[in-house]
């Protein structure tokens, strides 16, 4: 990246993060208070009355980890995908690599990421969670997160550039998509009812990265691709989808954003 | 070695978009379209085949009716726009200014906007930190720096706007329709930033002014219907400009 793109994304993301809570009085605080209302919404709902994951030892940190990469992975899509409409009138005006709206929309979101991991270790400490060294691979698995999330907003922001319906369809699609993602119920309530179905869902990479985040970070105990399954492909089959995606998103990328200037 | 003393070369280039014929672009559209083999769009010619070349510290003006393609070409040679076919070649750094204040925002301070937009243009923090008192200065806004954008005027805005953009240096400058801003005192400003740039930078320049035409450039083309139907002396051209209403 040369100096006048890191000034331009530095610059952007700035301003982003400024407005996005601009007017608030409560201002950047909704950034970690909007998960924990989600959380506490879904805490009272299914572990209060539901009575999901009662067998999990600190359920609610369980369920916390979730929400909260959850809320990072569609706050990264659809800021990604909705930028370069919002920056079109940039596109209009100056010449500048593309990507960088993208880069800087998602930053946005990785900065709320790391604001509410702090409240997740702060509050799985006080719930009595342990410190590990497989705390130190947390990072990485964000970063697959992260890059699945690019990857995707890459490529269906492009596409959204002429055909708006995208925005929509992803919208709709991404709340389907939360229930197949083991969040508010434990994996372990699949498993018991149907091995398969289990493993299907483990195949997803968002399921993979949150249920391994689970287990480097709250409990051993946690199911995992790798733990649900022998077969090697299947083992890596998520992290294989996540290259797909982002060597997909790339090239469509690539291809579509010559035409930005004059399509949007 | 021959030393190159154009700043711009530009051969054959051709510009052409694609307008939807259909009011919605939408999926629906667009699956609608390929299956009734409906092309859903017209190709405009915009540029046609032009040709021209720019001497290093020339003051060209481009002039035409609207819609003769004097903005796509600026956008074509700033790179917004990808040319169908021909070749640009640009010695030389180019900073296109094809609208003033690209960038703002209603929600930001003055500050926060210089700031941003002096990104936009390639400054980092520290640089604008450098800048920022005279650019204030220069724009006469200084009671007005911690105040949103949205409650400036217009006239203030495009002061601000100019006051960051003279600051951008290149070996090219590009600039849309940017000469007639802000009250006459301002334009006095403004006049002698410009007599202070010729001769020093090469400067494209589109205007409808002929006065400007007149008085700044070295040379001018006459764009119609993306075609360049007259380039020479700027007077010839503003003369020719002139006759096309009559």
């Amino acid at each position: 990246m040369n100096r006048k793109n890191r000034i331009l994304l530095l610059e952007l993301t700035k301003t982003d993060f400024k407005l996005r809570y601009q007017g608030s009085i409560l201002g950047y605080l909704w950034a970690i208070i909007r998960p924990l209302l989600l959380f506490g919404i879904l805490y009272l709902v299914f572990a209060k009355f539901l009575r999901f994951g009662s067998d999990i030892p600190h359920y609610p940190v369980y369920l916390l980890v979730g929400t909260v990469l959850w809320n990072f992975f569609i706050e990264c899509t659809n800021q990604g995908i909705q930028s370069l409409l919002i920056r079109s009138d940039l596109m209009r005006k100056i010449a500048f690599p593309k990507w960088i709206i993208v880069l800087s929309a998602t930053t946005t979101a990785l900065i709320n990421l790391g604001i509410n991991l702090i409240v997740v270790v702060i509050f799985a400490l006080f719930s009595g969670v342990s410190l590990s060294l497989t705390w130190l691979l947390v990072p990485f698995l964000i970063l697959e997160l992260y890059l699945l999330s690019i990857g995707l907003a890459l490529l269906l922001g492009s596409i959204n550039v002429k055909f708006r319906d995208i925005q929509s369809i992803w919208e709709v699609f991404s709340s389907a998509l939360f229930y197949a993602v083991p969040i508010i119920y434990p994996l372990s309530m699949v498993t018991v009812y149907n091995a398969f179905y289990a493993k299907v869902i483990m195949l997803n990479p968002i399921a993979q990265v949150i249920q391994d985040i689970r287990f480097c970070l709250i409990t051993k105990e946690t199911e995992t691709t790798w733990s649900l399954t022998e077969n090697p492909v299947l083992r890596i089959a998520p992290l294989l989808f996540v290259c797909l995606i982002v060597v997909l998103g790339v090239i469509v990328f690539k291809k579509k954003s010559k035409y930005f200037a004059e399509e949007i | 070695m021959k030393k190159n003393i154009y700043a711009i070369e530009v051969k054959n280039l051709s510009k052409s978009f694609k307008l939807p014929t259909e009011k919605s672009s939408g999926l629906k559209q667009a699956i609608f379209n390929r299956l009734k083999g409906i092309k859903g769009y017209t190709k405009q010619e915009v540029l046609k085949d032009i040709s021209f070349k720019v001497k290093k510290g020339e003051f060209l003006g481009i002039v035409g009716r609207n819609g003769s393609g004097k903005s796509t070409l600026l956008k074509t040679l700033s790179q917004i726009y990808v040319p169908d076919s021909g070749k640009i070649k640009v010695n030389g750094s180019l900073v296109p200014f094809i609208e003033l204040g690209v960038g703002f925002n209603p929600e930001l301070t003055g500050k926060e906007n210089i700031y941003l937009n002096g990104a936009l243009l390639g400054f980092s923090n520290q640089e604008m930190d450098e800048m920022y008192d005279e650019i204030v200065a220069f724009a006469e806004l200084e009671p007005f720096m911690n105040q949103k954008l949205k409650n400036y005027s217009s006239g203030m805005q495009v002061r601000l706007a100019f006051s960051i953009a003279i600051r951008a240096k290149g070996d090219i400058l590009i600039l849309d329709e940017v000469l007639a801003v802000g009250d006459a005192a301002f334009q006095e400003k403004c006049n002698q930033y410009f007599s202070g740039l010729k001769g020093e930078q090469t400067v494209i320049i589109v205007t409808h002014d002929m006065e400007n035409v007149r008085r700044f450039c070295d040379r001018a083309i006459l764009l119609e219907d993306g075609k360049i139907i007259k380039d020479g002396k700027p007077e010839k051209v503003a003369e020719s400009y002139l006759k096309l209403f009559k």
